[in-house]
């Protein structure tokens, strides 16, 4: 059972050096993301989704400048360690590159160790990461694509066969055509499941947070009352600010967009301004991030049955967010999804940012002004300079369906159960 | 604001899709002399139909493309206020992979609105009870444009076909949305907020779609009213998009795909099962009825004009309706991968006022299928212009082209793109060919291999203005 974590690192760009830095990361897009000579995504086999955002000066909410910055996240399968060394191996030389425009960083000759070093020294913990794909190495991801794929040309050429037999005899068959590859020899046996130890542990972590909360009731209550007035008193008080996007931060954006099935998203948003939001904010995100393994599971965001990985950053001591997504589709489509779907669970978690649509309690209004939101959306959004996604042809619903159709591969099964599992086939 | 339609302020091809004028010409014009064009439409704005007028034996309507809008002198500002879709037009490198048009579909093998062609900045819309009243209303306008600054870049004929079928033979414009406020009855879910068609209406968000506005200054005779917040007037209340396509069908190749892939073991025709392949295609049987009420057959009747079924209860393994089929895409109702009435919501969202017209002589006059099977094949191009009208082209025409229509992952599907009228040739396909699945219990029927029945041949996107945005747009000052 694999686990993923979020690797994400910002550095300063060194005075001077973005317009050479956009270039390099230019580079690695116009000579293929997967197999370029700077950093050849593809070789780097622990690695879902990774990306480069080169973003340019901003201003802070107390209209301070925060200096342009280099952005480079990965979603990896555990442990860190490996997928640093891993990095460094196939990459090292094309990152110290990148690396070298940037501030605090050597300017030296290339020396693998210290690269290493500086990768995991940098590594900024998400407030909250979400999992789509939960539990699945790139390579099973790919390989039980690739066992859908196999069963689904035998299925048609078998077909009148498989169609006139009894389901568990047509299952056999298949099970017989899986064993007979040996291509497919990794598929004879089930992905390992979690281990009892982490199930447990899992289960008592959620049990004794909320037999914490239970008891601690009378207390936390009337302190979370007395919050959220204070919140609805900002609320009530605070002006929202503009969202000034033009047409073509939108056409650079969409033209970005140029995958067949997967997308990705990044913004930079402002957290309102005072230590009270701050620590709201940070409350809530860290509750989402312990939570949304329990709550968000079978590959939903809340409801939104898209997205592979996202991550919330907070960086500049946290007067900046960083909002960092994979999701399938286009653009357009994801936001309306947060506004048709999970406007509300949404708005908890980008109401503290600035320019977000007046809400009420962290909860109403938000996102269901879908004009205002979808024009804060785009004027947050940055461009992503590189983008690698390593499955680049399956949704999150297909790599939900591929495993299911490996797991019917194994043990008994009655008539309709195995009636069933020919069907999703 | 007040939400009571104003009628004779909207153009009539918004409110009715004129069954009762089968004879149309859509002619597509060109203008070199803007000041002489303006004249013409201060002439022209009185033959304008307006939604509260029974159009008796014909009727007009005019749009402008965004080039139109430019050439006509409009205020920078006011150019800026229009959509960015509109602005962009529909055949841009984005564009192009967003909607699908690749290969034979790509624009610049367009014979109009392409790269490629002449530019097009008013469309004029004729509509009239017979083919005599049509050709005369026609010749008037063509004799009157030249003397005015305008020439004909193409007239587009259009075909009455047998009983309201389209060309591939099924019974075509059933699944309307019902504008809100125009009193008609439907099921509630059919009913949509009059601001996903018409600007200046609460949409289905509960707000105005954004829409153009002028700068007071622009405007200085008021013949626009001001905007409710800010100084602007308003340049796009009553008026809205509308989406052209011209989109050839080869019928031959549609029977000849579905005969050969249902044909018995030995090699003989089987009729039955060749209909109910493309029945499975479409989602509905050639008469109309929607296979999630009738799946074995199409029920008998000469046609069905139903709207009233489901997906999640009747067909949530889509047994009966494939998933993939066009209409289950096209308009999901209920079946989205959400709970009922959020699926519902989104839905509404994502309508389109259809207003297509065929073009181009039928395949054999009564369109069955086994004619057209047996039809004499022709280098004759027929096909469907596809229009469409919508307040807001991203999030109605593009989203549905793009995220269900063309969308292989659609509603948790691999590779299958809409079998009726997707595209497959995007460069990065592995297959140039397209996928469906008919599920049973049990294995389902793949079938590959399939063509593009329909292919692009032209198109634009166009404001089709409000009658006093039209007498403001005749009047605009440079």
């Amino acid at each position: 059972m694999m686990q993923h974590g979020a690797y994400s690192m910002v550095l300063y760009i060194s005075e001077g050096k973005q317009p050479e830095l956009t270039n390099l990361l230019q580079q690695i897009v116009d000579n293929d993301v997967e197999t370029n000579g700077i950093v050849p995504f593809k070789q780097i086999k622990s690695i879902h989704f990774a990306r480069f955002i080169a973003l340019g000066k901003s201003i802070d909410v107390h209209g301070q400048e925060v200096a342009s910055r280099l952005v480079l996240t990965t979603n990896y399968d555990m442990p860190l360690e490996n997928h640093i060394q891993e990095m460094v191996r196939v990459a090292g030389p094309g990152l110290w590159r990148i690396f070298s425009l940037c501030q605090n960083f050597s300017s030296g000759n290339y020396n693998a160790d210290m690269l290493e070093r500086f990768l995991l020294s940098q590594n900024i913990p998400s407030e909250t990461f979400y999992v789509g794909v939960g539990y699945r190495s790139v390579q099973q991801i790919h390989n039980e694509n690739l066992l859908r794929k196999a069963i689904n040309e035998f299925a048609d050429g078998q077909r009148a066969l498989l169609q006139n037999e009894p389901a568990q005899a047509a299952r056999q068959r298949i099970i017989n055509f899986v064993r007979s590859r040996p291509d497919l020899k990794w598929a004879d046996s089930p992905e390992p499941g979690p281990s009892r130890a982490f199930t447990i542990s899992r289960y008592a972590k959620l049990i004794g947070i909320i037999a914490l909360l239970i008891i601690f009731s009378p207390i936390i209550l009337p302190f979370v009352i007395i919050w959220m007035l204070i919140m609805l008193v900002f609320e009530i008080t605070e002006l929202q600010a503009p969202n000034p996007v033009t047409k073509d931060q939108i056409r650079a954006l969409v033209a970005r967009e140029t995958q067949l099935v997967q997308a990705q998203f990044s913004a930079l948003g402002n957290i309102k301004p005072g230590s009270f939001r701050l620590i709201t904010m940070k409350f809530l995100l860290q509750s989402t991030n312990f939570l949304a393994p329990y709550i968000f599971t079978k590959g939903k965001l809340s409801g939104i049955p898209t997205v592979h990985f996202a991550r919330w950053l907070l960086v500049e001591e946290g007067r900046q967010m960083l909002f960092l997504s994979n999701y399938d589709g286009n653009s357009e489509n994801y936001l309306r999804d947060f506004i048709n779907i999970a406007a509300k669970q949404l708005t908890l978690l980008f109401c503290l940012a600035q320019g977000y649509p007046k809400t009420w309690l962290m909860v109403f209004g938000g996102a269901k002004d879908a004009e205002n939101f979808m024009a804060w959306a785009r004027y947050r959004q940055v461009i992503t300079n590189v983008w690698y996604s390593a499955n680049k042809e399956v949704s999150v619903m297909n790599i939900f369906q591929n495993s299911k159709i490996r797991c019917g591969l194994y043990g008994e099964m009655t008539e309709t159960e195995a009636q069933k599992w020919i069907s999703i086939i | 604001m007040n939400d009571q339609l104003e009628l004779n302020d909207i153009q009539g091809i918004i409110i009715r899709g004129y069954s009762n004028l089968p004879a149309a010409h859509f002619l597509l014009l060109g203008m070199q002399d803007p000041a002489a064009v303006k004249q013409w439409l201060s002439l022209m704005a009185k033959d304008i139909t307006p939604g509260d007028r029974d159009p008796g034996e014909s009727a007009a309507h005019i749009a402008f493309t965004f080039d139109g809008l430019k050439a006509l002198g409009l205020n920078a500002d006011a150019l800026e206020s229009f959509s960015l879709e509109f602005e962009d037009g529909m055949t841009g490198k984005h564009k192009q992979f967003f909607l699908g048009d690749f290969a034979e579909s790509a624009p610049e093998r367009w014979t109009w609105g392409g790269p490629n062609t002449a530019d097009i900045h008013i469309l004029l819309m004729l509509y009239a009870k017979d083919a005599d009243v049509l050709s005369r209303n026609k010749n008037t306008v063509l004799e009157t444009i030249s003397r005015y600054g305008l020439h004909e870049v193409q007239v587009l004929d259009t075909t009455v076909l047998y009983k309201q079928k389209e060309h591939f033979g099924f019974h075509d414009g059933i699944s309307q949305p019902t504008i809100k406020g125009l009193k008609r009855a439907d099921d509630k879910e059919n009913i949509i907020e009059a601001g996903e068609f018409i600007l200046g209406y609460k949409n289905e968000y509960g707000q105005y779609t954004p829409r153009p506005t002028v700068p007071a200054q622009a405007d200085a005779a008021n013949l626009l009213t001001p905007m409710p917040q800010g100084s602007a007037h308003d340049l796009g209340r009553n008026g809205t998009y509308l989406v052209f396509r011209q989109l050839a069908q080869d019928v031959p190749l549609f029977w000849k795909f579905m005969a050969r892939t249902t044909e018995n073991v030995n090699g003989n025709n089987d009729e039955k099962e060749m209909i109910k392949l493309a029945s499975k295609i479409v989602g509905r049987w050639p008469n109309g009825a929607p296979l999630v009420l009738s799946p074995e057959d199409d029920g008998g009747k000469p046609e069905s004009n139903e709207n009233h079924f489901d997906y999640r209860q009747s067909d949530p393994e889509g047994l009966k309706c494939p998933f993939a089929a066009h209409i289950r895409r096209s308009n999901p109702k209920d079946s989205l991968d959400t709970d009922r009435a959020t699926s519902i919501a989104i839905a509404k969202r994502h309508r389109l006022l259809r207003r297509g017209r065929s073009y181009g002589p039928p395949l054999t006059e009564k369109l069955n299928p086994l004619d057209c099977l047996k039809g004499e094949e022709t280098n004759v191009e027929r096909g469907l212009y596809f229009i469409s009208i919508n307040a807001d082209i991203g999030r109605q025409f593009e989203f549905v082209q793009n995220g269900w229509i063309n969308n292989p992952k659609f509603k948790g599907l691999y590779e299958e793109r809409d079998p009726l009228v997707a595209n497959h040739q995007n460069p990065q396909d592995s297959s140039h060919t397209g996928t469906f699945c008919i599920h049973h219990n049990g294995l389902r029927t793949r079938i590959t291999g399939i063509p593009e029945f329909v292919k692009v041949k032209g198109g634009a996107y166009f404001f089709i203005p409000g009658l006093r945005a039209l007498r403001y747009l005749a009047n605009v000052t440079t």
